[in-house]
């Protein structure tokens, strides 16, 4: 009797030890995305970071790619803002002038400051106050693949580096000419199976505006009107809609892998990076990797990926900053990342991805980033601008006249900047 | 002799009723009160606020910059942009064509389940269960129908026709993506129409139908001089009803086509969800919710006076 008191006793206090323990922890909520494979990732993360740090305790929250941002205003409303969240880079300024962010510079190690490349500088950096605000371990860019079989078929010159990406017109060309070749079902994937309503529209297709010498928005003046539905512009998307016309493209309808289908029914794919990962498992090394071509007088390529940051609400900015820099050395996760052809932010994780060094198949992508890459415009207006270039694009690609589509976005653009009085401080040194 | 009665019954119970006036309405109130301060709260108060809402640039989430009044503001904006128009357009098509469709079958399918058939309450289930298995499901499935080139749809279509049909983009065609979505609206949501026919088909006496018989008539003329004006305030429900839910199409276009292709989907709800949440403009989204109920609102008056036409 005495002995089973005792052994209660014991459990009892160790039972109670333990919840006291549990009560201690430091709770860090983390939002993000992604899918399931670096779910999973952040997943064991997370629990290397428990095991190092047995006060912490990482809490997940999941919100889906597409309704990301809805997901983030609801938690913004409801006053339950994570400690870090995962954001869009083009959605920063948005967030840093609605104040939901706080500068992270001072909280993150330092070593992982000095590691940035300039392009993941730029993606994390409010363009106000100049400060750092995000920070990622990849960034990212849109090249363009190509079926080697049959771009040996008709002949297209390969180019070797950014330099001297084809022009316009060798492009036009080169796709007139897969049109009628053998086995070629379209001559170009651009995705299109993403949707009409997702991110991968403003991203892919806005540097082919830039390229051909016009932008989404002016960006001194903030202003859409004039630039957005300017000459370039229009006749940047009426050449795109002159290749869906032609079918030259592979319809929305027909998914995201035409590229690297059974077949390949695609000759070329204006596809991210990480298409690279997807594709080289079936094509082996029949794919080539280009610059994307220049539309005008310069070559465009995006940048700008998903980043960490850490919100204004959050309680322990310090533990919060802790694991963002663990996250970003994790060497598993590294290599998780770059086997997914990770595109690099850090020059370390350069260093550890033989896809973007030198003389890598993916080389040419890296080049991208110093040479051509041209950010979304970092103004809080973001969303706004983005919703309404998709509409246009989307417009113009089923046969809308393109000059009215840009006409309109242009106009719902301004319209949006003005409700919000300019966004002050934007604007305001014009 | 039954009718003297209740009279006399009635006005006995009336005399204390008038003595009692001011306790009998505060009871009222107070039976009243826990419907009114529930329908006041939920009901008339956020109908109230989104009107305040409207005429106002509120963003969604907090801004730095001050909330303003812009009054109609907001309104001449929706009126002068062409895509609410093609928004308004297109539910106004979609109900057009899921009226006939839906209402036909659901007419049509009552019609069989009211017969004596052998297992008759299991196939009525049967039919009833695409009502209630949720859109969202149903329309992921029909995704995988709708597929281009090489969904089911498209093959079958192919066999029958032994080629000469070429396959439909379904969903990526400006021509087809409405019609795809009534197909697959009208397939859905029939089963509560039907329920409520075959209810209005039990509704009819079966005296009649013997007085029919007696007199002569034959099927043919029992279902055009007894169903039909029996299920004559059926036919006005069902009709409006159907016409409400069409206006509020939106799951389908949000999981489908995201009011695309070339804004063919587009509807007023998605394009009030759309400048709400994506472009987070809730001033303007409210302004058109507030068009919305206004034009919900006409239905309903419409409504009403055919169903006082028809004497119901």
């Amino acid at each position: 009797m005495g002995k089973r008191l005792l052994w209660s006793l014991v459990l009892s206090s160790v039972l109670s030890a333990s919840w006291a323990q549990a009560a201690e922890k430091t709770a860090i909520q983390v939002m993000h995305q992604g899918d399931p494979g670096f779910v999973a990732a952040y997943g064991k993360v997370a629990e290397r970071f428990e095991a190092a740090n047995p006060d912490v305790d990482i809490q997940f929250i999941y919100a889906p790619h597409d309704a990301y941002n809805e997901k983030f205003s609801a938690a913004v409303m409801a006053k339950q803002l994570p400690d870090v969240m995962e954001l869009d880079a083009p959605f920063l300024a948005n967030y840093v002038w609605s104040g939901y962010l706080q500068p992270i510079k001072p909280l993150i190690d330092k070593d992982l400051l000095d590691d940035m490349t300039e392009s993941n500088i730029a993606q994390g950096t409010y363009p106000i106050d100049k400060d750092l605000y995000a920070i990622g371990l990849t960034d990212s860019s849109v090249v363009l693949y190509g079926n080697k079989k049959y771009l040996e078929a008709i002949g297209a010159r390969i180019p070797k580096s950014v330099d001297d990406a084809w022009t316009r017109e060798e492009f036009e060309g080169y796709l007139e000419k897969l049109s009628k070749l053998d086995g070629v079902k379209w001559p170009i994937d651009t995705f299109r199976g993403y949707g009409i309503k997702t991110e991968w529209i403003t991203y892919a297709y806005g540097p082919i505006l830039q390229s051909a010498g016009c932008d989404l928005i002016d960006r001194e003046a903030w202003k859409s009107e004039g630039t957005l539905d300017s000459d370039a512009c229009v006749d940047a998307l009426a050449m795109m809609q002159k290749w869906v016309k032609n079918g030259w493209v592979v319809p929305q309808s027909a998914g995201t892998n035409q590229f690297f289908a059974e077949g390949n029914p695609a000759a070329l794919a204006l596809g991210g990076h990480w298409v690279y990962a997807e594709a080289v498992a079936t094509m082996k090394d029949n794919i080539v990797v280009l610059p994307l071509p220049k539309f005008g007088a310069k070559g465009a390529s995006p940048n700008g990926t998903w980043i960490w940051a850490i919100t204004k609400t959050s309680k322990h900015p310090d533990i919060a900053a802790k694991f963002i820099s663990f996250l970003l050395k994790d060497k598993e996760y590294r290599a998780y990342v770059a086997s997914q052809s990770g595109y690099p932010g850090l020059k370390s994780f350069a260093a550890e991805s033989p896809l973007y060094a030198n003389g890598g198949p993916m080389a040419i992508a890296f080049e991208q980033a110093s040479k051509t890459a041209v950010s979304r415009p970092p103004h809080p207006a973001y969303p706004t601008i983005t919703s309404a270039f998709m509409q246009a694009v989307d417009e113009a690609f089923n046969g809308g006249d393109p000059k009215e589509a840009l006409t309109s976005a242009a106009k719902k653009i301004d319209e949006d900047i003005e409700d919000n009085d300019g966004y002050p401080p934007f604007g305001d040194g014009q | 002799m039954v009718m003297q009665q209740s009279i006399s019954s009635a006005s006995v119970r009336k005399a204390p009723a008038r003595r009692h006036d001011r306790g009998r309405l505060m009871q009222e109130a107070a039976m009243l009160a826990p419907a009114m301060i529930l329908l006041t709260l939920f009901l008339i108060l956020p109908f109230l606020l989104s009107f305040w809402t409207a005429m106002t640039n509120q963003p969604l989430v907090p801004r730095p910059t001050p909330v303003r009044f812009v009054w109609f503001n907001n309104f001449i904006r929706i009126f002068q942009d062409d895509l609410f128009w093609t928004a308004l357009w297109n539910v106004s098509r979609f109900t057009f064509w899921i009226i006939p469709a839906q209402c036909g079958l659901a007419f049509v399918t009552a019609l069989l389940l009211n017969q004596k058939l052998p297992f008759r309450n299991l196939l009525r289930g049967m039919f009833f269960l695409p009502a209630i298995t949720s859109m969202v499901v149903v329309c992921v499935i029909w995704g995988t129908l709708f597929q281009y080139p090489t969904g089911p749809f498209n093959q079958i279509l192919g066999f029958l026709s032994g080629g000469a049909i070429q396959p439909i983009d379904w969903l990526g065609d400006p021509q087809w993506a409405m019609f795809s979505l009534v197909l697959l609206s009208a397939w859905q949501a029939y089963g509560f129409q039907m329920i409520v026919y075959l209810a209005g088909l039990q509704g009819i006496p079966d005296e009649l139908y013997d007085a029919a018989k007696i007199d002569g008539a034959n099927a043919l003329r029992r279902f055009w001089h007894v169903t039909m004006p029996g299920l004559r305030p059926t036919h006005v429900f069902v009709l409006v009803i159907t016409t409400i839910q069409a206006f509020k199409l939106y799951t389908q276009v949000a999981i489908l086509t995201q009011g695309g292709p070339k804004s063919s989907t587009e509807t007023v709800v998605h394009y009030m969800v759309r400048s709400g949440f994506e472009e987070q403009k809730m001033g303007y989204a409210s302004a058109v919710s507030v068009i919305l109920f206004v034009i919900v609102l006409i239905i309903a008056l419409i409504q009403r006076q055919l169903l006082r036409r028809f004497d119901v």
